[in-house]
């Protein structure tokens, strides 16, 4: 039998609800709560002890909750530790997940993916679990097969063979058929409408906003371009841009040859150079704002290279450009992506 | 709105207001006249009720 302890916040430990969240971590024999089922449904592994801990302690007292708990844990000399499930819950989710991650043994917690605790797992394994406790019938033989397989020592498959949340690695490994018969199969499936991967995007999916009026809106110009006005003086790289800038337009009604150039360094800059508004069209959108057809063009323009730009950089870019815009009553914007 | 060339990896990303611009190197075209039909057809889509990912092409634009 491998020993695990079990993890869980005073509430599912039965110290009592929010009225015992200020519980300092402590010790109780064998599993309680939600670890009796999970105890019925693990193999090869006993659950030797539960250590609770109020959410609020953990969350007020971080470090000392942490260290107590981990103390706790490894006098019981366990092999193994098992957390949750947490589900939405923020605070209890982000305590199982930091104890996972630095219990020193291999574990899992469990919790619903979108969880804020989740991204404290770092490389422990986390399953999903639904939101509520609503999904405790679930998440119970699904946390109980995965800590059986960890007990035995059985070399782990996917995260969706094995039941948990992908966490970014990439595992080589010899497959038995050639990467063209691959590539067709995939082709196939994808053609079927069936598509798969390993590699979780990660990208936000936000619902389109309404439509608007446009002469009656401010429209502002945004590029990953790389446009900067020439001579580039404050340094846009022209790869793995750490930021990006806003350049007032003053009254101009181009990006004129030779004041304005691109820094990019991820397509043949020639055209673009020749006539930057073929990347920002400053020229066309004056016009369309003489005519009446936009209300105004915002007074600036916003420019970045995207050009091997990680993600988390170009989702803060996004974030924080939009930010600014919105500061400042832009209600519109055209991005142009080269 | 997003004018690129590249709708696929647009919509990867999540861009919901999506015009097909004629090439990476020069996303609005070569010529004024070619310039004003994709802002045109980008305004318009600004204009517009969209589902998410929606990419809109254009028309008699040279690449």
């Amino acid at each position: 039998m491998v020993r695990a302890v079990h993890y869980l916040n005073q509430f599912f430990a039965g110290l009592g609800g929010e009225e015992a969240a200020s519980t300092p971590p402590t010790r109780i024999e064998g599993a309680v709560g939600p670890g009796r089922g999970l105890a019925a449904a693990l193999e090869g592994v006993e659950i030797v002890a539960t250590v609770a801990c109020g959410d609020d302690f953990f969350a007020e007292h971080e470090e000392e909750a942490l260290a107590e708990i981990l103390q706790l844990v490894e006098a019981e000399g366990p092999e193994l530790i098992v957390a949750g499930p947490a589900f939405g819950s923020g605070r209890y989710g982000y305590a199982c997940a930091r104890v996972v991650a630095s219990a020193g043994v291999p574990g899992l917690a469990a919790m619903h993916e979108e969880n804020p605790g989740r991204g404290a797992a770092g490389a422990a394994l986390v399953v999903p679990t639904g939101s509520s406790v609503a999904g405790m019938r679930d998440a119970l033989p699904r946390m109980a097969r995965l800590a059986s397989a960890l007990a035995a020592g059985r070399e782990l498959g996917s995260p969706d063979e094995d039941g948990y949340l992908p966490r970014g690695f990439r595992r080589n490994h010899l497959a038995e058929r050639t990467g063209a018969e691959r590539a067709i199969e995939l082709l196939l499936a994808k053609l079927a409408g069936t598509t798969r991967t390993e590699v979780d995007a990660g990208f936000d999916r936000v619902e389109p906003p309404a439509p608007v009026t446009l002469a009656a809106a401010t429209l502002a110009l945004v590029t990953e371009a790389g446009c900067v006005p020439q001579g580039n003086p404050d340094r846009l790289p022209s790869i793995r841009a750490a930021g990006w800038l806003r350049y007032e337009l003053g009254g101009e009604t181009s990006l004129a040859t030779g004041r304005y150039e691109s820094v990019h360094g991820g397509f043949d800059v020639t055209l673009g150079n020749e006539d930057p508004n073929r990347l920002v069209p400053l020229d066309t959108v004056r016009e369309l704002e003489g005519e009446g057809r936009v209300g105004r063009l915002h007074e600036a323009f916003y420019t970045t290279t995207g050009n091997g730009t990680p993600v988390a950089a170009s989702t803060r870019f996004g974030q924080e450009i939009a930010e600014d815009l919105r500061a400042r009553g832009v209600e519109a914007v055209l991005l142009s992506g080269t | 709105m997003f004018v690129t060339s590249l709708p696929t990896i647009a919509t990867m990303i999540g861009a919901n207001r999506i015009v097909r611009g004629p090439a990476i190197t020069h996303p609005f075209g070569l010529s004024p006249e070619e310039r004003r039909r994709i802002v045109e057809r980008a305004l318009a889509m600004l204009e517009s009720d969209v589902e998410p990912n929606t990419v809109w092409e254009l028309e008699e634009v040279s690449r």
